[in-house]
């Protein structure tokens, strides 16, 4: 792989705020556990990842998908989050159609305002979507 | 990129659990992407690892501080850790993350 370790970490301030607000307070963390707790949880997501896409595998899908993730915590013994992560995402689905409604309205207001509307900006909804046009099977394969 | 948790449409009973990501999407996107396996993935996908990584720190976070604790220290070191890093060797196909 191209990628080293280094370069997927998660940022610093977040993974620093996220467990200072799991602890009470008062209580510090060291840096090192701090860096260990970062790369664990990158290490996580890699996993995740790949148990996730085992199921999206069987399924015989290319896309993986949110009912892949939780199969994933199921298997990887990660039950007790299954069930925020669910309400999590549903949340985030709630407010994901609401963008999508509020940019359709502003759009149909635009358009019968000025009707050279550019639509140029409508397309970080696409970039959002992660896709690889490429497949490493044209590059090297380092397995 | 990150939703932030204020356009979560009023108070809910459960705010907490249900916060949206605050790790960025894009950087957990390239650890999806690192995955030679993985050809696409939903952005609803993305968003459940994020979330899942967030309760995966905290977790990690509480379990640690209670040897902390043992430890009457009120900062949270490294060797707290140990019990985590046992489990991660298991994982170390994924490479050394030293």
């Amino acid at each position: 792989m191209a990628e080293r370790p280094e370069d997927l970490n998660l940022p610093n301030a977040v993974i620093t705020r996220i467990i200072k607000e799991a602890l009470p307070d008062g209580v510090n963390i060291s840096k090192e556990a701090r860096s260990a707790i970062s790369r664990a949880a990158s290490v996580f997501v890699l996993y995740a990842t790949s148990c996730a896409n085992n199921f999206a595998m069987k399924g015989k899908r290319k896309t993986l998908n949110a009912g892949d993730v939780l199969s994933a915590m199921e298997e990887m013994e990660f039950q007790r989050f299954i069930a925020p992560l669910k309400e999590s995402l549903e949340v985030y689905r709630r407010e994901q159609k609401g963008k999508k409604e509020a940019r359709k309205d502003k759009d149909k207001k635009a358009d019968s305002e000025e009707q050279d509307k550019s639509r140029e900006d409508d397309n970080d909804d696409d970039d959002e979507r992660m896709e690889e046009e490429e497949q490493n099977d044209e590059e090297e394969v380092d397995n | 990129m990150g939703v932030a948790a204020e356009d979560a449409g009023g108070a809910g009973p459960c705010a907490g659990a249900a916060r949206a990501a605050r790790l960025p999407l894009s950087r957990v996107k390239a650890l999806v992407k690192a995955d030679p396996d993985v050809s696409l993935a939903s952005q609803e996908a993305v968003f459940v690892l994020a979330r899942a990584a967030e309760l995966f720190v905290e977790t990690i976070a509480k379990d640690a501080f209670v040897y902390a604790q043992q430890g009457k220290r009120k900062t949270l070191q490294r060797k707290d850790l140990g019990m985590m890093l046992c489990w991660f060797s298991l994982f170390s196909f994924l490479g050394t993350l030293d």
